[in-house]
């Protein structure tokens, strides 16, 4: 990870395991900066620790920047609705990340590795902006020579030592054998403008909305959907999400809107 | 529900022995604004005035404070949390059945599972005393179903020929009114309060265009982009609307340190929707940058979404918001516009 991404391992204070549902997030506390909805990135099967990756943008991930080890730090949650990992059992599961979306995206993958009976195929498509930013390199080394794990890497500009894949992440997408119609699951985790163009290749091959899971971003301040910042038309994204089924977000203008603002009309 | 007639005497003694026994807080002109009247603490029984039409901020303040501490903290180690409430009784009196019933409203949205205890626990520290009202041009009670409400209050008032014709709604409104001097109502009584009843409704002149049920379908539908954007053209996104609203209720959160670093304290403050950076998320993208979509969302959360979620519109009439706009733009001149571009199939009338 570069020096603006955290990788933190938290404990809780009675050493109670967090018992989160991959997907969910935890708003997190540094007393005196502020709070702040991360993403859990870890399984809940590692029950005496969870993990957060946090990229330092605003001021509370700054703050978590610079915590060192034996550190406390503030716990609420976990919130929100996660990935339909009951639906995804024995169907074949294609995770997308792009960026930062992979934080989230491995507390699926990796329980899903867990569970590996559970489940069948198990696709991993991961997009980064270059080399340099990409996240969870052992992770990655791992799953790329494990042999119950397909993936594809790819960065959008490539270094000088970069020997992998270059492009925007739809273009392994289209290389995927996808032949199990309603036997695949679809969880995407990315910036918004990626859902448009993830959803446009993934309706192409045949997928219908109701198969392709998105996790959204909003400004979280409660968790609870009481303070009302994370409202995306009727819904809370911190309650009703932050995963929605992409078949629940058509005709919801501020969700569809934000990944293709010239089609917002009300 | 048992009802009585106070003379103005028996009211005097009522309020003297309220105002004995704790806080109370009712209506009262505002001194350095004559004309505009406020919920503040009464320190004297005269400053209290019931007759009145509407107050510039609603009473929710009471239980939903503009700002409040949280709680504090201290971080050496582990933080060290102290929860801080306010526990003190209070009697709050001159609510009008629009305030009322958002009282109601706010009771329910926060109920909500998982629940907001702090509204709670102000609830349950307060005793609610109604009083009825006549409207002026901005009222719209009548049409949003509002104007006889009796939610949420433990006495009503009813002015009757220079007395009033006393409600207990609760069990702990008739304990209230046990000790205290009252008169039997009589069939005149009765008979005055429908007419207040009536004549209430005659004199409200301000009302939407179509049935709420109607209003919700027509801004789900949509296609009113046109309307949206003449109002966002007058709009400055000043948040007033909110600040006045009695059912608006979305708050910010923010961590404050005091001059040591060591200590500090959570708070929380109204916030408003309307403001620009209220859907602006870390790394800059903003889910509702442009101001015609923070209009469509007013309107749609009052009368569509949680009216939805919740089974009643998030207004009650009360006009507030209309008065204390900025730009002088009316919520019911706004909406029966809204109304009629969707029943003229997308065109101005």
């Amino acid at each position: 990870m570069r020096s603006t991404e955290a990788f933190l391992e938290v404990e809780l204070y009675d050493g109670s395991p967090l018992n989160h549902r991959p997907g969910q997030f935890v708003m997190v506390s540094v007393f005196g900066h502020g709070e702040a909805p991360i993403s859990i990135c870890s399984s809940p099967s590692h029950e005496e620790s969870f993990e957060l990756c946090v990229r330092a943008v605003g001021n509370l991930s700054r703050a978590v920047n610079s915590l060192r080890a034996g550190d406390w730090i503030g716990i609420r949650g976990p919130y929100g609705r996660g990935f339909p990992v009951f639906e995804m059992r024995d169907r074949d599961v294609l995770a997308i990340a792009g960026g930062i979306g992979l934080a989230p995206l491995r507390s699926l993958i990796t329980y899903v590795l867990d569970n590996r009976e559970d489940y069948r195929r198990l696709i991993v498509v991961y997009g980064a902006r270059s080399p340099s930013t990409l996240l969870f390199h052992k992770d990655l080394e791992l799953w790329s020579t494990a042999p119950y794990v397909e993936i594809y890497v790819t960065v959008d500009q490539p270094d000088n030592t970069w020997k992998g894949r270059t492009g925007v992440l739809t273009l392994p997408l289209r290389e995927i054998e996808l032949n199990s119609g309603k036997g695949l699951v679809v969880a995407a985790v990315g910036p918004p403008v990626m859902y448009r163009f993830v959803a446009m290749e993934l309706l192409k091959r045949g997928l219908s909305e109701d198969q392709i899971y998105f996790s959204l971003e909003r400004h979280f301040k409660c968790g609870i959907g009481k303070c009302g910042h994370c409202q995306l038309n009727d819904v809370y994204v911190c309650q009703d999400g932050p995963v929605f089924r992409y078949s629940d977000l058509l005709g919801r203008t501020e969700a569809v809107e934000a990944w293709a603002p010239e089609m917002d009309r009300d | 529900m048992q009802a009585y007639v106070v003379s103005p005497e028996d009211w005097n003694f009522f309020l003297d022995g309220l105002m004995k026994a704790g806080a109370v807080v009712g209506p009262c002109r505002r001194r350095d604004q004559p004309r505009f009247h406020h919920f503040d603490h009464l320190d004297h029984a005269l400053d209290l005035t019931l007759d009145y039409v509407t107050t510039t901020m609603p009473p929710k303040k009471f239980f939903f404070p503009t700002q409040e501490t949280l709680f504090s903290f201290t971080v050496n180690g582990p933080a060290e949390i102290d929860r801080v409430g306010e526990t003190t009784p209070f009697t709050l009196i001159g609510v009008h059945p629009c305030d009322l019933e958002a009282i109601d409203a706010l009771d329910s949205a926060y109920s909500y599972p998982p629940a907001e205890k702090r509204w709670a626990a102000n609830r349950n520290r307060a005793v609610i005393i109604g009083v009825d009202c006549m409207p002026d041009e901005y009222c719209f009670c009548t049409t949003m179903g509002t104007s006889g409400s009796r939610k949420t209050c433990d006495l009503f008032l009813t002015p009757i020929d220079g007395a009033y014709l006393i409600e207990a709604h609760t069990l702990t409104g008739a304990r209230l009114l046990e000790a205290n001097p009252k008169g039997p109502v009589q069939a005149r009584h009765v008979a005055e309060r429908e007419h207040w009843r009536k004549e209430k409704i005659a004199r409200t002149t301000a009302s939407l265009a179509a049935p709420i049920a109607n209003f919700a379908d027509i801004l789900e539908r949509g296609g009113l982009t046109p309307i949206w954007e003449e109002v966002a053209s007058r709009c400055y996104s000043c948040g007033s609307c909110n600040i006045t609203c009695p059912t608006c209720f979305c708050f910010d959160v923010h961590d404050e340190f005091d001059l040591t670093l060591a200590a500090g304290a959570r708070r929380r403050s109204w916030d408003s929707c309307q403001l620009l950076e209220f859907a602006l998320v870390a790394g800059g993208h903003n889910f509702r940058a442009e101001r015609w979509q923070r209009v469509k969302h007013r309107w749609h959360r009052k009368f569509l979404y949680l009216y939805r979620r919740l089974g009643r519109p998030y207004c009650t009439g009360c006009g507030r918001c209309s008065r204390a706009c900025t730009a002088d733009i009316n919520i019911v001149d706004v909406s029966n516009q809204l109304i009629s571009y969707s029943q003229n199939g997308g065109r101005n009338a």
